[in-house]
């Protein structure tokens, strides 16, 4: 991908209507986000807290991935790194073939505006708007005027089967829907990487299921990249892979094997399904 | 124009605040606007209330001080006066004893006509005032306030001079802007010489009417020069520039005025600057949220900046409408009663309606700066993690 420097949004989002299908699949070797050796470290009063020590790892596109691990392990900073919005203290970092340590602050945030939806835990829509002008907050970053900005927001909404709640306040929503806003909100842009902070952390089980189920599902139709960070041993059973995380390190080989096993056993039932191949 | 209705929104999420926000916004343009047509509104009423072809002559140590009455024989020989009035105060008492409740004077009852055309009198009145050395003429305002009608007699007991005059009043000056009595300088003077004082050889101040307003500043220089190495130099003025002096001290606390006013225009910036402050820093998680999703630096400080100054220039316009509206009744109550009379003075100018928007866009500005600024440029990722 080109660098930013420079660059202006495009007229028109890529997102169409309807979305389009499953992209042609990938070759065995694309890469779509590349850690290289990151460490990042900060000051935490007089101390030096180590978040990640030298992590690297690969993840392809059009794959759902999750980072697990005790809290305090790195997986959100991490998640902080692969999503732009932290800069590492060591390493690279590059997403779609884009380096992110060669953006500056604005360019850093006009990438993520272009290629990155972001879920929250607590879905953290803005009260004063309905749910079609939520999930039209970031096409405002776009040259897209109002009627387009709106019909894609109603698109998006389709997708998460929330059309019917257009005209709602978060207020009148569950807790539920309101994911399902935050989601439509976070593939509105059509972006190449969802990034996902405990999607189900403050969901009932049953909505737990419907939001991975969901998000599984854009990644089956919609061949969407997905970064999730989660405690949630049920996502074992929705997401390709795990990369476990502990006192900043990514765990593998056995390391990483008795991690899920732990979960698998932490969660009984849950989870017996355990990650897909 | 895209982020007009996340604005919008933003200002009705607590409509309690945003209204009391603008309130104090509106009262303190309104204020300020008030305020502003106050120092236009007094120069107008000293226009109306002065002559511009009629010059003070006083003693240049003061009002006080007087001048011998034979300077205003001189003043009167020269060229392009065509008439000049001593005017000396009696300082009469009536019925209070020890305390003048109206300014009184003693003037050259022949004179007073032709120095004052302008004055609107009664029929007769002037006639009847050099006819009668007893006579008084007096302004319509005191009439009112006394009950007195022509014909009356009443007793005034100088606090000033060894003497209680008892004058008949022969007329009337129907002007509200002239509440004074005039008395027969000659009935003083007689008065004072009965008593053994040596008649009244002193004049407080010489009005003088000229020919031609483009005279005016010649002929005072002449008087002054004239009088120059006399015992009593003397100071002439325009009788609005008279007046102007006696407005002097109200000008001042005016300025005082406006100086309070800019002071609580200032309170006003702080209440709303807090105001600001208080709504970024309950929108803390919302705004780390959208810098999330790639709002930059500029679009989060300008739509906090626009919040400000949205509501702050709003409620300005608020304020200079009220401001106009409430000048506009003054002016209708102006016309109910003449002593309402100056009310009609105060008009709301097309700069004062700029300074008010001014005003209210700079609070907007100023008030929305900081929290806007700090907003923008925390790291999207120190925002999160305070909020999450």
């Amino acid at each position: 991908m080109a660098p930013l420097r420079g660059v202006r949004y495009p007229r028109c989002m890529p997102l169409a209507d309807p979305l389009p299908g499953p992209p042609p699949s990938a070759p065995e070797e694309a890469t779509l986000i590349d850690i290289r050796h990151v460490s990042r470290h900060y000051r935490r009063g007089v101390d030096e807290v180590h978040a990640l020590d030298d992590v690297s790892l690969r993840i392809a596109p059009g794959r759902f991935v999750a980072f697990m691990g005790p809290s305090g392990s790195g997986k959100s900073t991490l998640m902080n790194l692969v999503s732009g919005l932290d800069r590492p203290s060591e390493g690279e970092v590059v997403v779609a073939g884009q380096s992110l340590g060669d953006l500056d602050e604005d360019e850093l945030a006009a990438w993520r505006a272009r290629h990155v939806g972001l879920i929250f835990q607590f879905f953290n829509l803005i009260p004063v708007l309905d749910a079609r002008d939520n999930v039209a907050l970031p096409l405002l970053l776009t040259d897209l005027g109002k009627a387009e900005r709106h019909r894609r927001a109603e698109t998006a909404l389709r997708v998460v089967g929330l059309d019917h709640r257009l005209d709602h306040r978060p207020n009148t929503l569950s807790g539920g829907e309101q994911q399902r806003v935050a989601i439509a909100r976070a593939i509105v842009t059509d972006p190449d990487l969802i990034v996902a902070d405990e999607p189900t952390g403050d969901l009932d089980a049953k909505n737990a299921e419907a939001t991975l189920g969901l998000l599984r599902e854009l990644t089956d139709a919609f061949g969407k990249t997905i970064v999730m960070v989660t405690h949630d041993p049920r996502a074992l059973r929705f997401v390709d892979e795990v990369f476990h995380l502990d006192k900043g390190l990514l765990l593998e080989g056995s390391d990483a094997e008795r991690a899920s096993e732990a979960i698998r056993l932490a969660a009984g039932g849950h989870a017996s399904a355990g990650a897909r191949p | 124009m895209k982020y007009a209705g996340l604005v919008l929104a933003n200002l009705g999420r607590n409509k309690l605040r945003s209204l009391f926000t603008a309130g104090a916004i509106a009262l303190a343009v309104l204020l300020v606007c008030l305020l502003m047509t106050m120092p236009a509104g007094l120069d107008r009423l000293i226009s109306d209330l002065g002559s511009n072809t009629r010059i003070s002559v006083h003693n240049k140590a003061g009002l006080v001080y007087s001048m011998p009455q034979s300077f205003t024989r001189k003043v009167r020989q020269l060229d392009g006066v065509l008439a000049a009035v001593s005017m000396t105060w009696f300082g009469g008492a009536y019925e209070e004893e020890g305390r003048v409740t109206f300014p009184n004077f003693a003037v050259e009852a022949e004179h007073v006509g032709s120095v004052y055309p302008d004055y609107v009198f009664t029929p007769g009145a002037v006639d009847e005032f050099v006819r009668h050395r007893d006579g008084a003429i007096v302004g319509r305002k005191i009439m009112r306030q006394y009950g007195w009608k022509v014909g009356d007699r009443i007793t005034l007991r100088s606090t000033v001079w060894p003497a209680n005059l008892d004058v008949r009043i022969v007329g009337e000056i129907a002007d509200d802007n002239a509440p004074m009595l005039w008395i027969n300088r000659t009935y003083l003077d007689e008065t004072l010489k009965a008593a053994g004082r040596g008649g009244l050889g002193i004049a407080g101040i010489i009005w003088v009417r000229v020919d031609r307003p483009e005279r005016v500043g010649a002929l005072m220089s002449e008087i002054d020069e004239m009088s120059r190495n006399s015992e009593s130099p003397t100071a002439s003025e325009t009788e609005k520039s008279f007046i102007s002096n006696f407005f002097g001290s109200l000008k001042g606390f005016v300025t005082i005025i406006l100086i309070v006013t800019a002071l609580v225009s200032l309170c006003i910036v702080f209440i709303a600057a807090n105001t600001a402050s208080m709504a970024v820093r309950e929108r803390s998680g919302e705004i780390a949220v959208m810098k999330a999703m790639g709002f930059g630096r500029r679009a989060i400080f300008g739509t906090l900046l626009a919040e400000a100054t949205l509501l702050s220039t709003f409620a300005g316009a608020l304020g200079v409408a009220g401001a106009i509206a409430l000048t506009r009744a003054l002016k209708t109550v102006a016309t109910l009663g003449p002593t309402l009379g100056p009310l009609g003075n105060f008009t709301v100018t097309n700069d004062v309606v700029t300074a008010g928007l001014a005003l209210s866009l700079f609070v907007g500005l100023l008030s929305g700066l900081v929290p806007a600024l700090g907003a923008a440029r925390k790291p999207v990722v120190d925002a999160l993690r305070e909020v999450f």
